[in-house]
């Protein structure tokens, strides 16, 4: 997959992950459950969790992938450098 | 029962308070000596790591409705409001991965910045004036919290408070620029870290909790008897649909606000932006739990004693619970953090403002100005910005009070779509953005109950009060004008002359990293007709009636 491609879809994808972790309430909304976890009804103590641990971890895994892309978008900038050069010399 | 909610010794608090405000001055003439250029002024002069960052941004996110508006709203709707507030935590995230690494990378001073380069001179002043509005309304907040504070909690009278308080601060912003405010904003961070959780600690212990050596979670042991004291306390009262407007409203609304996007560009490279983000979310998780947990007990307590606190007070339930179960002493330290957080985001919407009247307005229409002029310039937008909320707050106009949740719809109305379509999308062009802003802009002024009350989306006060059901109707507007009208204007020859299209193209392969142009980059018309198609749908079901 190219650099762009990873780059579009990396951003959909963690965008989407993101807005359903950070709304878990409106999920619960439309498909209420019953029942407790640690202690407080589960649909108070989970939106709370998935809302913090659940997005402290995305955004390390959104962090390292989107360092990963810089360097993708960098190591196929330098190709075509190198292949716009060699075009060149072709020409002349 | 009605009683006054005071520190009968006011005197610690004063002089506690008056101890911060003297370490902030010190750090912004610390950070700022070398402030020489608008790059240093603004953005301090992109070098500031990821620790540092990371809690700056969320000092400067979190406002003084964090220690206080927040709580009192979890008193009057309960756990409704602990929902709606969780998602905040994701603008720096979504922002940061979003577009503000692409801003960092073309070297952005705003948001609106990167409007101007976008779409021109015209597109940018617009825009510019709607955020210079939304900063307004949001320091007005801060400032009118801050005297407020004074008044009721240290017997200060308002007006007073308003000066004194009002003008230390405007020194501090003033004389820090963007390296003092992070470095303030940092250690504000700590210090509303450390007020806010260890004094909960103590209030859970003294209600009986088992859990108060971690209060943010451990609370599970008094939920049984929350239940038997108010039945309904966990119950989720509104429909899906009231859940779902906070997208629009809150979620892209704080894509747009200019000074949390300027944190991102204060970063010394991508990597430690994105390091900034992770800790951002960190302890932003951390202060939102110990503020769901502050609720919770706040609510706990009135149903229990049977203290009536009235609605005027709501706002000091915080407060209240500090001097019931602590001594005066920690009370005053709780208010010093109150002050705090108001203060970090008073000092980062003071830049905004300043960068926005500097570099978005006047810079726009005079570039020819030395770079000496222009930091010149920027000091006297940040002091006059800071004077113009004092001056306000004494009377403030009735529209500008609203709620500052309202005010992250307009953000999210006449600037986020802008920018995210304006980085991801090469054919969104001017004629768009404009439309998008100012019609967009319009009909959420006009939906909003504060301008004609008779013509609101929902008919629920509160949810017209907030924003979320005008966002939920003008941010789709706003989407769908820039595609479409982008998409009319790029195929009509007569106004090719005005779009400078292959600048705009070179600007956002540019942004992205690539060194070079490729038409099939970013150009994705499938993409605009999805985005569009979704639009259309949110538009339409904001239309329907609303059912609570």
């Amino acid at each position: 997959m190219s650099a762009y491609k990873k780059e579009v879809w990396f951003t959909i994808i963690m965008s989407v992950i993101l807005l359903l972790a950070g709304h878990v309430g409106f999920i619960f909304s439309i498909f209420p459950v019953e029942g407790n976890l640690f202690g407080f009804p589960i649909m108070y103590i989970v939106p709370i969790l998935v809302g913090w641990f659940g997005i402290f971890i995305l955004t390390i895994i959104a962090g390292k992938i989107g360092n990963h892309i810089d360097d993708a978008i960098d190591a196929e900038n330098e190709e075509n450098i190198k292949e716009q050069n060699a075009e060149m010399k072709g020409v002349r | 029962m009605e009683q006054a909610w005071q520190l009968t010794n006011p005197v610690i608090g004063i002089v506690i308070v008056f101890a911060t405000f003297v370490l902030f001055y010190a750090v912004s003439y610390f950070s700022n000596r070398a402030s020489k250029s608008v790059e240093d002024l603004y953005i301090a002069g992109a070098a500031v790591g990821p620790i540092t960052n990371g809690l700056a941004m969320a000092s400067t996110y979190m406002s003084l409705a964090t220690f206080l508006g927040v709580t009192a709203l979890i008193l009057r709707i309960q756990v409704p409001f602990v929902l709606l507030w969780i998602q905040m935590i994701l603008a720096i995230p979504l922002i940061t991965i979003i577009y503000g690494t692409s801003l960092r990378r073309m070297g952005a001073f705003s948001p609106t910045h990167f409007v101007r380069e976008r779409y021109g001179v015209s597109a940018s002043l617009i825009a510019a004036l709607f955020m210079i509005l939304v900063s307004i309304m949001y320091a007005l907040g801060q400032m009118i919290g801050i005297a407020v504070t004074f008044e009721t909690l240290l017997g200060i009278p308002y007006s007073t408070g308003l000066i004194v308080g009002g003008f230390l601060i405007v020194g501090f912003v003033t004389l820090g620029g963007m390296s003092g405010a992070t470095n303030n904003a940092a250690i504000q961070m700590v210090i509303i870290a450390l007020m806010f959780i260890i004094p909960l600690g103590a209030i859970m212990k003294a209600m009986g909790g088992s859990g108060w050596y971690f209060p943010p979670l451990f609370y599970a042991d008094m939920v049984p008897a929350m239940l038997e004291a108010m039945p309904n306390f966990f119950d989720y009262q509104y429909s899906p649909k009231w859940y779902f407007a906070i997208i629009p409203a809150l979620t892209i609304g704080a894509l747009g606000l200019p000074h949390l996007a300027m944190r991102i560009y204060t970063a010394s490279n991508l990597k430690s932006a994105r390091q900034a983000m992770i800790w951002c979310v960190l302890v932003l998780g951390l202060i939102f739990s110990a503020t769901y947990a502050m609720g919770f007990a706040g609510v706990y307590y009135a149903q229990i004693s049977g203290v009536e606190i009235s609605p005027a007070d709501a706002d000091k339930l915080t407060i209240i619970l500090n001097l019931v179960y602590n001594p005066e002493w920690v009370t005053a330290l709780v208010i010093a953090g109150a002050i705090s957080a108001g203060l970090s985001t008073l000092n980062g919407n003071l830049l905004a403002i300043g960068a926005l009247i500097s570099q978005d307005i006047v810079t726009t229409l005079r570039p020819k100005l030395i770079n000496k002029s222009k930091v010149r310039l920027g000091y006297m937008s940040i002091a006059m910005g800071g004077l113009l909320s004092i001056l306000l707050a004494f009377n403030p106009p009735e529209f500008l009070t609203v709620s500052i949740l309202w005010a992250f719809g307009l953000s999210g109305v006449t600037n986020a779509p802008l920018i995210i379509m304006g980085v991801w999308w090469k054919e969104a062009n001017k004629y768009g953005a404009m439309a998008a802003s100012v019609i967009g802009g319009v009909v959420y002024v006009i939906v909003s109950p504060f301008v004609l009350p008779n013509i609101v989306v929902s008919g629920h006060a509160l949810t017209d009060g907030m924003g979320l059901s005008g966002a939920m109707l003008a941010v789709p507007l706003s989407f769908i004008l820039l595609i479409v009208v982008s998409y009319i204007t790029n195929r009509i020859p007569a106004l090719q002359k005005n779009l400078p299209t292959d600048e705009d193209h070179k600007l956002v392969e540019r942004i992205h990293g690539w060194s070079d142009v490729n038409p099939a980059r970013y150009n994705s018309t499938f993409g605009a007709f999805v985005m569009t198609s979704l639009s259309i749908a949110v538009f339409v079901w904001a239309l329907l009636p609303w059912v609570f």
